[in-house]
């Protein structure tokens, strides 16, 4: 998957890719207490949460591995590096002696950021853009964005951060499935803040 | 509208202020309709400043006849955010909050500045919970509730001090003026939010800090000796903890705009007796901030320039002095201006973070079985495991002795 080529509008400044979170199907039961004490890199507290947490060095990354059979894996870097790691977890499984697969691999989020080096009147945004932006400093020193094409969430902060993210803590789920998702609403909020460079 | 006002389509008199896209909108809340768009407003700074006008200070009618309709909206939003399931749902914790969260709502839309922290104090409940509460309603009811006002709560906040009269607890030198006070005070916070001090931070310690300034410059040679936690105690307010990073940063902006003061340069003021010069400063604050400050915003790669030399210090980042001042002699020439930006940006950065190599992976590679093995205990690692446990299990059911 090669990056699109950003818009001239932003000088330089490509979203880099933060963290991305994907899903697959190992497609048998699993027993986590076997897993928890055959593998060296496995949590497993079953009072705390049902599943297996497993890590592995490179890509660095985290697993949370169900008894169902499905595993989540976050950390990665890329897509590519999510599906390699997704891949080794499921060895790991597999030198266990289960009979896992790699069914129904899927990215269901990734979260970018970048800097656009000058600072920006939060204040301002909020009351300019009130539809799409919550700005509540009481609770969260940056302006939270809900972009509608595409459909992702960003948090502004004032020195000029932007974080490109599904924010789980405002009780919805929204994030990016595709990496140019997160170019295009990189692009769509650059000329909106640069509109705020000057107090 | 108090006193009187009807829907045009239904004939309800059942019509409540709405506030959409920082425009107050009557609206009627029996059928929906919008009765009115736009508010009077009559302050040109307001209008501004984009902010909405509350129909009391337009025309002047009373407060006290708008207080049971503030009521009747708050209630109309919980009963709003009771028809959906997961709000039926809720603990009844949550359903307290709720209340909370529509009051305020309903004063944000009407500019009266009730912060959460007070609700949250007179809830008994956590800030946390009252967030995430908050936040799911304003996005289940799409509501656009407008930005709290930092001049009322100025005003509301800086009344709850107690210094306007002699007691036990406040000695006379300590008495002072309401409305001194007050003007100062927003004349601070003014300078404080045009200086990057007030955006990302949470609104009440800036004021805190102004308020204290404000009050020791009226009366200097009596009060320097005074400290911020005790003049808070003294005035019977919290102190939020914030409070002594924002003097402190308050502070230096007035010690940079002291510097383009020739007759003040020579005396060599520090953080304290900067403070006997505040009426001063702030008379020439508009003047004196330009003069200190240079726009922190000018192109990114000047930007860049000054962030890479950022973390050696700020004098490393002051090229552009003004022509005129290299005329005169070192010690008489104003100070060089200094980058007007928010103080997160002005800190050095705690660590470099190099960019990542780009990535070559491609998902298919191939996964050696050594790698793999890496991971998982030989068959005496286990047994060793194993027995570990048993002996930690063994250890906490064993009773303590007596």
């Amino acid at each position: 998957m090669t990056p699109m080529t950003p818009v001239s509008e932003c000088p330089g400044i490509v979203p880099q890719l933060q963290n991305i979170v994907s899903t697959v199907n190992l497609a048998c039961q699993l027993d986590l207490k076997k897993i928890a004490l055959h593998a060296k890199n496995a949590e497993y507290n079953p009072k705390r949460f049902a599943a297996v947490i497993m890590r592995i060095r490179e890509p660095r990354t985290t697993a949370l591995i169900f008894s169902s059979g499905k595993m989540v894996c976050t950390g990665a870097k890329s897509e590519e590096q999510s599906r390699l790691a997704a891949r080794k977890y499921a060895r790991v499984v597999q030198k266990l002696g289960f009979p896992a697969r790699f069914l129904d691999f899927k990215i269901q989020n990734m979260v970018g950021s970048c800097d656009v080096r000058f600072p920006i009147r939060l204040e301002g945004l909020v009351l300019t853009h009130q539809q799409f932006s919550s700005y509540e400093p009481e609770l969260f020193p940056g302006l939270i964005y809900r972009m509608v094409k595409p459909r992702i969430v960003l948090l502004i902060f004032v020195s000029g951060k932007v974080v490109l993210t599904d924010y789980v803590n405002l009780d919805f789920f929204i994030g990016a499935k595709e990496r140019s998702e997160i170019y295009e609403a990189f692009e769509n909020i650059y000329p909106i803040l640069k509109g705020f460079k000057k107090t | 509208m108090p006193g009187g006002g009807r829907c045009p389509d239904c004939g309800s008199t059942e019509l409540v202020e709405d506030s959409h896209y920082s425009q107050s909108q009557l609206v009627c809340s029996e059928c929906g309709c919008v009765v009115t768009e736009g508010v009077l407003t009559t302050t040109f700074s307001d209008e501004g400043n984009l902010r909405e006008v509350t129909y009391s200070r337009s025309t002047g009618e009373n407060e006290q006849v708008s207080r049971s309709q503030q009521r009747d909206t708050a209630v109309a939003y919980y009963q709003q955010a009771y028809r959906h399931s997961g709000i039926r749902a809720a603990r009844l914790q949550k359903k307290e909050v709720l209340v909370g969260c529509c009051v305020l709502i309903t004063c944000r839309q009407r500019n009266w500045p009730l912060t959460m922290g007070t609700i949250c104090t007179l809830l008994y409940a956590d800030l946390d919970v009252f967030s995430g509460t908050y936040m799911q309603i304003v996005k289940l009811l799409g509501l656009d509730v407008p930005s709290l006002c930092l001049v009322d709560l100025v005003k509301t906040y800086c009344s709850s001090f107690k210094l306007f009269q002699a007691s036990p607890s406040v000695p006379a030198k300590y008495v002072e003026d309401k409305e001194k006070m007050l003007s100062r005070t927003l004349q601070l916070v003014e300078l404080a939010d045009e200086t990057w001090l007030v955006t990302g931070r949470h609104p009440l310690p800036v004021i805190t800090a102004a308020t204290f300034l404000a009050w020791q410059s009226l009366q200097p040679s009596d009060r320097l000796t005074c400290s911020l936690a005790r003049f808070c105690k003294l005035a019977n307010v919290d102190l939020p903890y914030p409070a002594s990073s924002r003097l402190q940063e308050l502070l230096a902006v007035l010690l940079r705009m002291a510097e383009q003061l020739a007759w003040l340069q020579v005396l060599k003021l520090d953080k304290r007796s900067v403070v006997k010069h505040i009426g001063d400063l702030l008379q020439h604050r508009h003047t004196l901030v330009r003069k200190a400050f240079r726009d922190g915003t000018a192109g990114t790669d000047i930007g860049e320039k000054e962030l890479q030399g950022r973390g050696q210090g700020q004098g490393q980042g002051t090229e552009a002095v003004e022509g005129s001042s290299l005329d005169l002699p070192e010690g008489k020439r104003p100070a060089s201006p200094a980058l007007l930006l928010p103080p997160c940006m002005l800190k050095p950065p705690k660590r470099i973070c190099p960019t990542p190599p780009v990535s070559t992976v491609t998902g298919d590679e191939n996964i050696s079985d050594s790698e793999i093995e890496q991971y998982l205990r030989t068959p005496q690692e286990v047994r060793d495991f194993q027995r570990a446990q048993a002996a930690r299990q063994a250890a906490t059911s064993v009773p303590n002795p007596p």
